[in-house]
């Protein structure tokens, strides 16, 4: 049984991985040793990929709805019959779901076909709101989308802060990497309300009270302020608004600052001087499933930009994407804000360039995120959806009410029972494509099995589909949507497959200058200009109690990491992570609330007692475990039962999904 | 012992092609790491390579196997049960002296209990072991410790050693002599036998200067495990390091872990899958209590280790569980591989 070179398609790690085919089937996986990034390591995920690609649950053939049912047809006639449907409706009505897993060509080709055939801009991804918020502000700060520094070197490093999720349990290989670093000597130091294993690898826990953690990285700006730690000068006239945000920071009284946040003023003003001090400092946040807040990223950037860390040729913020192509997908532009290459989509001359491109004419109207679509629009009438793989859809009934629903999945699921006519898909051994990691390594995966039954790429569906809608496509292969992606997205330009073929991933932008990659691409770049991010005032310090802490004492938080993984609808088709990423689910069937030791003291609480917890809006039953990872006055629940994110979370889901910081004022009651 | 002239490894991998899939030491053409893996060119076989990054276990013991297929018939409410009978004959050439004693770990495990393994055995039957002696260790070696290497001692059909131009070739099986013959090997003189010993005892000694990556205090920690006074802080340490990846076990030679699962196929039959297992997850151990969530993972590392190091094991299976290949360092993303672990162990003997 050979073995083949790969990478994980699990998160956006992208680690390396050798796969073991035998009669055309995934046997075995091993991790590759020499991959720069995994270095011969594989997390549970990683390792039991090959009992995923095992499933028979696959969908085999193009199937269109009649009723109730679904009847088995040939391509001509899904396509055909697809065509005859999507030219009924305008780009308005018409809303594109791209997908985190789909390789960088698919992306790519499922954003023009939604722009430049059927003139629609309400394309985005489903997990992308953390990553597009990110990309934002970076771009806005210093003109640069995605991670600033590269983990080649994170073992160097000599400072490394952790913001918010639990990357042991969401990207534990790049965990790993940090725990190496720490234990070569980086003073390793996690921000998180909740007591995670990143936070037991650490050297310092700070535990800002729920919904504070942008105000502690603020107080950490405020501190190296008041210690005069500050060197505004550093970049001297390249920094826009460099006085402002000092005057800003000015009015933040740390003393205030420290109670809200519940950590010690000592301890801010410690690590405020211990980041100054060092050579080569790293951030890491989450986006995509679990995500930092707006402010909270924005005040991670000052900080990295007032002590001028931004620009050395070691460390910087390092946003981690929760899903394997996360990042590439918004580099291919799935994104209502960005055209391919984060050409704003405000801009009449990102409009133009691929007008140019493409040769043909583009609606410039500014598009919405399907999510936004299916909210607000009630003239959304068709959604096109490509692998949507988590397990409780929601707005399901509004689904239901549009004209006219595609999906291209490789697997049977949820999803796939809502759309008027499936395609399916390859997986990603099947074919070739590139996908893109958190740290913009942009990877090969080749094609090392036949798919079942003749199911054909993606590339050539949404070619047929282009051609019958009056425009003719010409690709062959996912080379040659590579080869195209290299001409219209700057930072993609120096990259082909075959000097990907020859690599372990290069990371982008990969051009004239950067023929083999870019490590720190804001070092040794005298031109960059730099803008801190920040609100105008700072009224918000009031907006942090709730005004209800009479009657919902609790702070309750959502984890949507911990023992779960993207409503495991992945995970349950393999063996052993479903066990263990269930294994709590059996104890706890029901789910359960962790609660502080101290407050179960105080409230007799004791373990799998059965409690409710009420908020505003809605209650939900669950049983208690005391947990010595949760801070008193805080309640944790893991998100993972169809009655938290349907019933209980109701309205909040979107907020919810958006970012960590995230809590919702609940109360519990004793249910016996 | 016989000689086999170093131009001639490639005559006896084409031979043993003929009659075995053969299984050996490739390197990787773009990160170049050693990959132990089925050749389908015998000529890629490079005995000169590394210790392999993964061991030989999963020739006779697949990461996943179907072990046996299942029909329900509604109608007659029978169950027709198929073996699955594909296991083909394997020749496993240039095996390191720790990865040959992890197969005879396996054995112990799977045949020399109550039960005889069937799917096992019906593996281990078919192959042909050829052992190639370490004549430098590599930097993450330890079997000195273990007393399982650098050369073997039992259980091979051949075994070589390199000495200057060509192998020194010593038989240990009538397979093996067979092979010898049929090669047409010239015997390779008087001063063999000492000329292999002589080279054993240099790489011995040249463990101080190659060896560097892991220094396992083996049988100083296997005294404390067995005793079991080692502190619950220490566990502790080592406990909150654990990522619960399985890869510890996964990389192990001598690991045995396995689950079993049923796989409903899309034509209504089932087929029992056997894949393998680590006693890191929770999952498999299935706590009862869930008092206090940590102490869990902590105690599954414990079991490991005392699994690989303590003297019942080691009596029960007549050798330590750890053969010493360094590989659960390597792969483990919380850097307590069980070189580290000893390690732990023995500073808090001698309270370094
Ligand atoms: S860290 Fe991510 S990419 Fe790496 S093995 Fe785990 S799931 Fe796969
Ligand atoms: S552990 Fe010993 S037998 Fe194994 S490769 Fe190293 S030196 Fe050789
Ligand atoms: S415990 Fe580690 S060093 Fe020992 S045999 Fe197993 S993998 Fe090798
Ligand atoms: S390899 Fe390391 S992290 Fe993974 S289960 Fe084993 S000890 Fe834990």
């Amino acid at each position: 049984m050979p073995y083949h070179r790969g990478i994980c398609n699990f998160c956006g790690t992208g680690c390396g991985h050798l796969l073991q085919v035998e009669n055309n089937r995934v046997r075995g996986v091993y991790p590759l040793p020499g991959h720069p990034l995994s270095r011969g390591r594989l997390c549970v995920r990683g390792w039991h990929i090959h009992e995923l690609l095992q499933t028979e649950e696959r969908i085999t053939r193009p199937l269109i709805r009649e009723g109730d049912r679904y009847r088995a047809v040939s391509y001509d006639e899904a396509i055909d019959f697809a065509a005859r449907r999507l030219k009924n409706f305008s780009g308005h009505e018409v809303a594109f779901l791209g997908s985190p897993r789909a390789s960088n060509e698919e992306n790519y080709l499922f954003g023009k076909f939604a722009r430049a055939v059927m003139k629609s801009n309400n394309l985005s991804l489903s997990s992308d709101a953390g990553l597009e918020e990110s990309a934002r502000i970076l771009l806005e700060g210093c003109g640069w989308p995605a991670m600033t520094a590269s983990l080649s070197e994170l073992r160097q490093a000599d400072f490394i802060m952790v913001v918010g999720g639990d990357l042991t349990k969401q990207n534990p290989i790049i965990a790993s990497e940090i725990h190496f670093a720490s234990r070569s000597g980086a003073f390793l130091v996690t921000i998180s309300p909740r007591r995670t294993q990143m936070a037991r690898l650490s050297q310092k826990h700070l535990r800002p009270n729920p919904g504070t953690t942008w105000l502690l990285l603020e107080a950490l700006a405020r501190a190296l302020q008041t210690e005069g730690l500050v060197n505004g000068n550093h970049l001297g006239e390249r920094v826009e608004n460099a006085s402002q945000y000092f005057e800003y920071l000015e009015s933040l009284d740390l003393k205030q600052a420290s109670e809200l946040t519940g950590v010690d003023e000592k301890e801010i003003v410690g690590l405020a001087r211990k980041f100054y001090e060092s050579e080569s400092a790293y951030a890491f946040y989450p986006v995509g499933i679990q995500s930092l807040d707006r402010r909270s990223m924005s005040a991670l950037f000052n900080l990295f930009l007032m002590t001028g860390k931004l620009v050395r040729p070691a460390g910087g913020l390092c946003p981690v994407t929760g899903i394997s192509n996360l990042l590439g997908s918004l580099d291919m532009g799935v994104s209502p804000a960005f055209l391919p290459g984060y050409l704003p989509t405000d801009r009449g001359d990102s409009w133009k360039r691929f007008e140019e491109l493409w040769q043909v004419r583009l609606d410039r109207w500014p598009g919405k995120s399907v999510g936004a679509c299916l909210q607000e629009d009630q003239s959304l009438r068709a959604l096109l959806v490509v692998d949507h793989d988590e397990e409780i859809i929601r707005q399901a009934s509004r689904i239901k009410e549009l004209d006219f629903v595609v999906y291209f999945g490789a697997y049977r699921n949820a999803f796939a029972g809502l759309a008027s006519v499936i395609f399916p898909r390859l997986n990603y051994v099947e074919g070739d494509g590139t996908y893109t990691n958190s740290e913009r390594r942009v990877q090969l995966s080749q094609k090392k099995v036949e798919p079942p039954s003749e199911i054909r790429p993606l590339w050539e569906i949404l070619s047929e589909l282009a051609g019958a809608l009056g425009h003719p496509w010409a690709y062959k292969s996912a080379e040659e949507v590579m080869a195209e992606i290299s001409r219209t997205v700057p930072q993609y330009s120096g990259l082909s497959y075959d000097k990907l073929r020859a690599s372990l991933g290069i990371k982008w932008p990969v051009d004239e200058q950067n023929p083999g990659g870019t490590e720190f691409p804001l070092a040794g770049e005298p031109g960059r200009r730099f803008k801190f991010i920040f609100g105008r005032t700072r009224e918000q310090l009031k907006g942090l109690s709730s005004g209800f802490e009479d009657r919902f004492p609790f702070k309750l938080v959502v984890g949507r990491s911990n023992y779960f993984w993207h409503q495991n609808s992945v995970m349950k088709r393999t063996f052993i992570p479903k066990r263990e990423y269930n294994a709590l689910l059996l104890l706890y069937p029901k789910g359960f609330v962790e609660i502080s030791a101290d407050d179960a003291r105080a409230l007799g609480l004791r373990e799998k007692q059965p409690v409710r917890i009420v908020s505003e809006a809605a209650e939900i039953s669950l049983a208690v475990r005391i947990s010595p990872d949760i801070l008193p006055g805080m309640l944790y629940i893991p998100y993972f039962i169809e009655e938290m994110v349907s019933g209980f979370l109701h309205r909040q889901v979107s907020e919810l999904e958006k970012n960590e910081e995230f809590f919702l004022p609940v109360r519990l009651e004793k249910l016996e | 012992m016989y000689w086999l002239p170093g131009d001639q490894v490639k005559l006896l991998a084409r031979r043993l092609a003929e009659s075995y899939s053969v299984y050996g030491p490739r390197r990787d053409e773009i990160s170049g790491e050693v990959v132990f893996d089925r050749l389908e060119v015998p000529e890629r076989l490079d005995l000169q390579a590394a210790i392999p990054y993964n061991p030989p276990k999963h020739v006779l013991f697949p990461h996943y196997e179907e072990i046996l297929r299942y029909l329900y018939e509604r109608d007659s409410q029978k169950v027709a049960i198929e073996k699955i009978d594909k296991v083909e004959p394997k020749a496993l050439v240039g095996l390191r002296a720790c990865d040959l004693n992890g197969i005879l770990c396996l054995d112990r495990f799977f045949l020399w209990q109550e039960f005889v393994d069937e799917v096992y055995l019906e593996h281990r039957q078919k192959l042909f072991l050829i052992s190639n002696t370490c004549v430098r260790p590599f930097p993450q070696c330890f079997c000195v410790c273990t007393d399982s290497g650098p050369a073997a001692r039992e259980g091979f059909d051949l075994d070589l050693t390199f000495a200057g131009q060509g192998y020194l070739v010593q038989v240990g099986s009538r397979k093996g002599q067979k092979l010898v013959e049929e090669l047409g090997l010239q015997p390779a003189g008087p001063e063999a036998a000492s000329l292999r010993e002589k080279i054993v005892d240099e790489s011995v000694s040249s463990f101080d200067s190659f060896a560097l990556e892991n220094k396992a205090w083996v049988s100083r920690a296997t005294n404390r495990l067995t005793t079991g006074f080692i502190k619950p802080e220490v566990w502790e340490y080592i406990g909150n390091q654990c990522f619960e990846c399985g890869a510890c076990s996964f990389v192990c030679p001598t690991c045995s872990c396995f689950n079993v699962e049923e796989v409903n196929r899309v034509d209504g039959q089932t087929d029992r899958v056997r894949t393998w297992d680590s006693c890191s997850f929770e999952g498999y151990t299935k706590m009862a209590g869930d008092h206090n969530p940590r102490k869990p993972v902590e105690d599954r590392r414990n079991k490991r280790f005392f699994c690989k190091l303590s003297y019942s094991q080691s009596k029960k299976y007549l050798r330590p569980g750890c053969v010493g290949c360094g590989r659960c360092a390597r792969v483990c993303p919380g850097d307590i591989g069980l070189p580290n672990v000893v390690t732990y162990i023995r500073r808090e003997i001698t309270g370094e």
